[in-house]
């Protein structure tokens, strides 16, 4: 399809041609060193060039926190609060954050498809953006460089003076009707080189992990490990949650609420009674990283971490889920040598 | 509603603060009214009752006649609740608990330190039965508001025990630390819905330690934030003195 | 990375939300167990396999999944077995007959009968886990024709504690049914066996290639009736075990029940040993 050049001067303008259309939302500074995706307001506060947000876009179609049911306690009954589709623009979206969302399409659409989710990701429109990786990213090792344009309907690839728009679907052709901009002519740039990798192909991945459950690196990263959950809340592809039910003061309504939950957390495996399943920190640490390059991935093909390096920058105590893979992908071929 | 709770309040060690924040509940104080009947509260009225339904303690225990009058508290009262950080974990007043007991009594009371009695701060629970915590220095009307309502449900409250950075996530908060601040959220108790981080403060840990703390691992992240191990600690200390001692 | 389609399909459940269902009996099987008969709208059977699950929701207070405790051979209602064990069971057991609750479900994998037909059946559960199992005793008497023996072992903390005692001493009397009963602490009162349950196994004269063993208990229990049923030379591919995990969703999204890679929920509670007996975080 048709690429065009948008250059930087016009992109607010872009933006607003966007805004005509649909709500858009877009990375925004958050913070001194922070970006997170809101909606426009101004088009001139959208960020393009930055490093990563704090959440993906995950969390419009899995918000952080949902009313499941509405609940009237004197009648005892409850209604489900409707869902409606979000029919927006991601605009500036990062090549493994679009990857996320599918990985989550697939979680939500196998086994029982879950209405909440599908209906506000359906009619979602995507405009992704190339970024420089900084010393957290490591996508090109999971298969998605910083120019891939999977799932996207629009990609702005940054060249000389602005981006190069390149044209996906013929929703992302309407998306930009009207907009008039000059044809791209030129090659596009390469994506820049990462400064981070998993040094083995992903096909090896999986001999890798069937062989390293009682690798050390659980209980080591386990003693710098505080269980905060960081790591997972801010991942793109967890979608576990905890559901809680709360009432008003008047004690006569209610709300079923889901939240995001993680793996890393200890009561995440309690029961009634008190049984935590997986006790030790290493035990959580190392379901964590099996979640993301076996468990899923055996079923799949596919390694269900996108490289965004959120988890590992997020990190306080500095663990590291590159460093863990290469561990792992070290002492298996040391034994295997 | 026929035969409404009955519920005292009940001060010890502490600001009051916990206490006054229930009188700034302006717009559910009616409402929290509508549930129960205050049949003992000093800050706000004269009188002792025989029999509680719910008995809501704040302040820490740190005289022998706190001991003597908790006690009497348990006796009467069908459910305990504890309020704030002084009662839950000992709080800020329990930082006296590190040094020798004498020293502190002398520094406060001077020469006149004998008509004083005074005990190493303690967390209600270490004296009588707790039945429910409502955490916090000082506590949040969100959380009291959810224990309220569950024990008028006559359901016993959950008490959150994952860690305050989840909520800073939920909220897609900027983490503290990289504003080039310290930060207590890795290893406190969820519950406040991030309050302080989320208005440019760092948590300074007031609603206790997350169950099982890696407190070695805050530590060291302390330090290698540029604190000394020996701020590092007082950071610590400031509102879980007695924990990080064992005593709870 | 294929890519979906976003639609929900037609026919897509709504996964959360509970239907109203009444209790119509209560009954006291222990200071902390109560048997809940619960019936859907219109009495329509809830359609499910022994050893399947439901969650039990209190609008306000919570959901947690509870094992359907009869067989699906009983028509018009179902029976929980619950035990007072946190805060929404707690309030379960104040309830009274008329209330109402929410159902979701049946969920899980439950036990194919039809891998059952002709085979010998031996039932082993370790305290509350003769919850579930109920389910099957009840479906294989209601249906006893199609099975082989039943074997029932039963082991209980003490004798304060046993459940069902009604249906239990029928089973006594009951030619159809072998039934061993055994208690780790026995009261004074007590005159029956003491001993854990793995005990019981030695003795059992079983016909080995014929045997389905079932199995559900307290978490530690099921390592040392593996042990036993091993040392019995029982072919481990006529081994089936119903786990208890975190089952939050029940529709293998919330994470919380994995066994590893796999989701309780889905998966189980019932599996086939041979299934996961390399999942390290099974038993």
């Amino acid at each position: 399809m048709a690429r065009f050049y948008l250059e930087k001067g016009k992109v607010a303008a872009f933006i607003a041609h966007l805004q005509s259309q649909k709500t858009v939302y877009a990375p925004h500074r958050k913070g001194r060193n922070a970006f997170a995706f809101a909606p426009v307001e101004r088009p001139q506060d959208v960020v393009l060039d930055y490093p990563r947000t704090v959440s993906s876009i995950k969390k419009y179609f899995l918000p952080p926190r949902e009313e499941l049911l509405s609940f009237n306690l004197a009648e005892n009954t409850c209604a489900q609060p409707a869902v409606a589709p979000l029919d927006a623009v991601f605009l500036g979206v990062h090549s493994y954050d679009v990857h996320a969302v599918l990985k989550l399409d697939h979680n939500f659409v196998t086994g029982n498809p879950e209405r909440n989710y599908l209906t506000r990701r359906q009619g979602a429109l995507i405009v992704g953006v190339g970024f420089t990786p900084d010393r957290f990213h490591f996508s090109g090792s999971v298969g998605i460089p910083a120019g891939d344009t999977t799932g996207c309907d629009l990609f702005l690839h940054p060249c000389e003076g602005g981006y190069a728009l390149e044209v996906l679907t013929p929703a992302g052709e309407k998306l930009v009707a009207g907009f008039k901009l000059p044809a791209h002519t030129s090659g596009l740039p390469a994506a820049a080189p990462f400064q981070q990798h998993i040094y083995v192909p992903q096909a090896k991945l999986k001999d890798v992990f069937a062989h390293n459950y009682d690798n050390a690196v659980w209980e080591e990263e386990a003693e710098k490990c505080m269980s905060c959950g960081t790591c997972n809340l801010v991942c793109p592809t967890c979608y576990c949650f905890d559901v809680e039910d709360a009432v008003d003061i008047t004690v006569t309504r209610g709300s079923r609420e889901r939240r995001w939950d993680g793996c890393m957390l200890r009561s995440f495996t309690e029961v009634a009674g008190g049984e935590v399943f997986r006790e030790e920190p290493a035990a959580r640490q190392r379901h964590r990283v099996y979640r993301k390059f076996k468990y899923i991935s055996d079923e799949t093909g596919e390694p269900w971490c996108v490289g965004c390096g959120r988890c590992t920058a997020s990190c306080t105590a500095d663990i590291s889920i590159v460093s863990i893979v290469n561990r792992l992908v070290n002492d298996y071929d040391a034994v295997k040598a | 509603m026929a035969n409404k709770p009955r519920v005292g309040i009940f001060d010890f060690t502490g600001c009051e603060g916990c206490e006054l924040n229930q009188l700034n509940f302006e717009d559910q104080l009616l409402d929290i009214l509508e549930h129960v009947e205050i049949v003992e509260w000093r800050e706000a009225m004269d009188g002792q009752a025989e029999e509680l339904d719910i008995a809501f303690v704040e302040g820490s225990l740190s005289t022998p006649d706190c001991i003597k009058r908790i006690h009497e508290i348990r006796r009467k009262s069908k459910v305990l609740v504890a309020l704030g950080a002084c009662a839950v974990q000992g709080g800020m007043n329990a930082l006296k608990n590190i040094r020798p007991i004498e020293q502190v009594r002398e520094e406060v009371y001077g020469q006149d330190k004998y008509l004083f009695p005074t005990l190493p701060a303690l967390p209600i629970s270490s004296v009588v039965k707790v039945d429910v915590n409502v955490r916090g220095c000082p506590m949040t009307q969100l959380e009291f508001l959810k224990v309220f309502t569950s024990l008028v449900m006559g359901k016993s409250p959950i008490e959150p025990g994952n860690s305050v950075c989840t909520e800073c996530k939920l909220k897609d908060n900027e983490c503290v630390f990289e504003k080039g601040m310290i930060c207590l959220g890795p290893i406190t108790r969820a519950g406040c819905d991030a309050q302080c981080p989320s208005f440019g403060q760092y948590c300074t840990g007031c609603r206790g330690l997350v169950p099982e703390p890696n407190v070695e691992a805050m530590e060291e992240i302390l330090v290698a934030h540029g604190l000394s191990m020996d701020d590092a600690r007082k950071k610590l200390q400031l509102f879980n003195a007695n924990q990080l001692e064992g005593v709870s | 990375m294929t890519k979906h389609e976003l639609i929900a399909p037609a026919g897509t459940k709504d996964l959360y939300l509970p239907v109203m269902a009444e209790i119509t009996d209560v009954r006291q099987m222990t200071p902390l167990e109560k048997l809940f008969e619960i019936r859907l709208p219109g009495g329509v059977d809830l359609g499910h396999r022994p050893g399947q699950f439901v969650e039990v929701s209190l609008f306000g207070v919570g959901e947690a999944p509870i094992s359907i405790s009869s067989s699906p051979t009983k028509k018009g209602a179902f029976d929980l077995g619950i035990r007072k064990v946190g805060m929404l069971t707690e309030m379960i057991h104040r309830m009274q007959p008329g209330e109402r609750i929410g159902i979701r479900g049946p969920f899980g994998s439950g036990f194919d009968m039809t891998k059952f037909k002709g085979k010998d059946v031996l039932v082993i559960a370790g305290g509350i886990g003769l919850v579930p199992l109920r389910s099957l005793i009840n479906y294989v008497l209601d249906n006893r024709a199609d099975f082989g023996r039943l074997v029932i072992c039963y082991g209980s903390k003490s004798d304060t504690d046993l459940l069902f005692e009604d249906e239990r001493r029928a089973w006594e009397q009951d030619p159809r049914v072998e039934f061993h009963l055994t208690v780790d602490h026995g009261s004074p009162a007590w005159s029956g066996r003491t001993g854990v349950i793995t005990t019981l196994i030695p003795g059992l004269d079983l016909d080995l290639p014929n045997t389905l063993a079932c199995v559900c208990g307290p978490p530690i229990m099921y390592r040392f009736v593996l042990l036993a049923l091993k040392s019995k030379r029982l072919p481990e591919e006529n081994i089936y075990m119903s786990l208890e995990r975190r089952m939050k969703c029940g529709v293998g999204k919330c994470g919380h029940c994995q066994i590893n890679g796999s989701y309780v929920c889905q998966d189980g509670p019932v599996y086939h040993y041979p299934d996961i007996k390399a999942l390290r975080e099974a038993l």
